[in-house]
């Protein structure tokens, strides 16, 4: 058995909603979204693809709205750059916030160019002091000009850089604490990144700020042997389910989104991983009320044995800010 | 310059090489400076990875937004005219749909495609289809703001558009030749012959994009508008370029105002 533990005294959630279990707004679900209004708690927009004049983008959004609470993630902010997000994108930024009453606006702790030139990738951040400092001082910004609670991803990544001085998590939870934003906590990452790099992800899970978790991310990935790619395709595995279990339990009732961008099945079957994370998280909010546990050591977390995968698999192209964006397009002579 | 800042730099120029980075000495020492690498990939290939994602990601973005072009130009001048693309033209906007927003001003200086003038036109017309696609809402133009506008008014009124509304002269049959395309699947679609026309591209009431084909002599009173021309301006002018058509644009213009305020294509007109 392990040790005795007990919640953290702090208000929850950073004191907002918890909205239950949702899914990532996509594209081909529309149909069936609009025809069948399925049961889902909240849904997760790419804030990028609505940032447009108008259009079926728009139309599409304002119909999920009639419905539906939604919260807002971006893809390209790039908050840890060598430049600042621009004025004129945080504007459209905060006119969409208003418009839709988002409790909270997401976007990921890395890079995404420099120079002027955007990579449109979530790309890693050195775990250093001087970053640290960097992305506080805009986060804070951020968070005062959008006047809503703004939080930050615990990004997967590929690489790590030699310069840094402390592990991810440290750099999370202190970039946390020090700019007052919540976190939106994604488990699949955090084992996308455990194997990638070599930590246990439980240390991962443990050692963040769990009062700072607004919302949870799980999905699933694409194992190719010498590395996971985070490509959000196909269903999540135990190993992620259980730190997700293993997240609840820490920090309670918490927004749960399951993420599934490539490949996308049938609404039907995204809707199944949502209950099968309600159900998870039911379980673990029934163990957490209990405030003692221990951490059997069969359901710690193991990483999958690194097998070398057909050389067909290719690498992947992330499901992120064009997936709803540019919907199909009818023409027809007058 | 800061050392976050540096090595973020150096990563980020690296990214949009055009050749593996493993395979380069000097990349492959700076690699092994700023990144650990681990005991199954070195540094330089776990920046490749990254590297490779920049040219999956913005090339499939490019297939989405100009099927038509990537139809006509097949995999091998497409995979080059966008290799030189992305190559030169690095992305700015943070949003996708942006990114092929020069395109068609490559695909101009690129003149050693085979069916150059036909992709010159696909790409301006796929081109225009993004802009129009989410552009703003705008409210029909109401009668009674049209029936408020005193006589003597119309001569310097200046019309505004809708902002989903594009103007584009073509020199082959492109609509049709990006629809064919795009229920092609593997079937070869032939080249068509050229067929020089004046469209009106639109986003309708029910948010499709439509087409509509106009006349000579309305297409170019349409742009003079479109700009921003007074009315009686615009008429004069393109009943000076028209000399023939003179007296049609004089009994047609009310008529094509109506159709064109019906199409809301026209949503105000500003009058003195």
């Amino acid at each position: 058995m392990g040790e005795e533990y007990s919640p953290p005294m702090h208000s929850p959630r950073l004191g907002q909603p918890d909205l239950g279990v949702g899914i990532g707004l996509r594209v081909p679900h529309y149909p069936a979204i609009f025809r069948r209004r399925p049961k889902v708690d909240f849904f997760e927009v790419i804030s990028e693809n609505f940032m447009v004049g108008g259009g079926k983008p728009r139309h599409h959004l304002d119909r999920v709205l009639e419905n539906y609470p939604i919260v807002l993630h971006g893809v390209s902010m790039g908050i840890g750059g060598p430049s600042p997000p621009s004025r004129e994108y945080l504007n459209e930024l905060k006119d969409l916030v208003r418009y839709t009453k988002t409790a909270w606006v997401t976007d990921h702790l890395c890079f995404s160019g420099a120079r002027g030139v955007h990579l449109h990738d979530l790309l890693p951040m050195p775990f250093t002091e001087e970053a640290v400092r960097v992305v506080v001082e805009r986060a804070r910004a951020i968070q005062d000009h959008l006047e809503v609670r703004f939080a930050l991803e615990n990004t997967s990544s590929y690489l790590t850089f030699a310069t840094s001085t402390m592990a991810e998590w440290d750099f999370v939870s202190e970039i946390v604490e020090r700019a007052d934003i919540g976190i939106l906590f994604d488990v699949n990452n955090v084992y996308v990144n455990a194997y990638n790099h070599g930590f246990d992800p439980l240390e991962f899970v443990r050692a963040v700020p769990h009062e700072r978790i607004v919302q949870v991310h799980v999905a699933g990935h694409t194992n190719l042997g010498k590395y996971i790619v985070d490509t959000h395709r196909g269903p999540v595995i135990e190993p992620v389910w259980d730190l997700y279990r293993e997240t609840i339990e820490l920090a309670g009732p918490v927004s749960t989104i399951v993420e599934w961008d490539d490949e996308i099945p049938p609404l039907d079957v995204v809707l199944a991983e949502a209950e099968r994370a309600r159900g998870i998280r039911d379980d673990a909010l029934g163990v957490r009320e209990s405030s003692v546990r221990g951490i059997p050591e069969e359901r710690r977390v193991p990483l999958l044995a690194r097998e070398t995968l057909p050389d067909d698999d290719r690498p992947w192209i992330q499901g992120g800010p064009r997936d709803a964006a540019f919907d199909e397009i009818s023409t027809r002579s007058e | 310059m800061s050392d976050l800042a540096e090595v973020q730099e150096w990563m980020a120029a690296l990214l949009r090489h055009d050749r593996a980075l493993p395979l380069d000495a000097t990349v492959r020492v700076e690699a092994s400076q700023h990144i650990a690498g681990n005991d199954r990939l070195t540094p330089a290939e776990q920046l490749e990875i990254y590297r490779e994602q920049f040219w999956l990601r913005h090339t499939a973005s490019l297939v989405e937004d100009f099927p038509g072009l990537s139809g006509i130009l097949g995999q091998e001048d497409w995979e080059r005219l966008v290799e030189g693309y992305l190559g030169e033209v690095a992305p700015t906007s943070w949003s996708l749909r942006d990114l092929g927003d020069r395109l068609p001003a490559y695909v101009e200086r690129c003149d050693w495609l085979e069916h150059h003038e036909l992709a010159v036109d696909m790409a301006r017309l796929e081109w225009r289809y993004i802009e129009i696609f989410d552009a703003k809402d705008a409210s029909r133009l109401a009668p009674a703001r049209v029936a408020a506008i005193l006589p003597e008014a119309w001569r310097n009124a200046r019309m505004r558009f809708a902002p989903a509304v594009a103007l584009l002269d073509v020199r082959y049959p492109v609509v049709e030749l990006r629809r064919k395309l795009r229920m092609a699947s593997n079937n070869p679609v032939p080249i068509p012959e050229r067929q020089p026309a004046h469209l009106v591209l639109h986003r309708g009431s029910d948010r499709n994009l439509h087409y509509t084909e106009v006349t000579a002599v309305e297409a170019a009173l349409l742009r003079l508008l479109h700009q921003g021309e007074p009315l009686l301006a615009a008429c004069e002018a393109v009943a000076e370029r028209f000399p023939d058509d003179a007296a049609v644009i004089q009994t047609s213009v009310g008529r094509w105002f109506h159709e064109w305020a019906r199409r809301e294509w026209i949503v105000d007109v500003e009058s003195s």
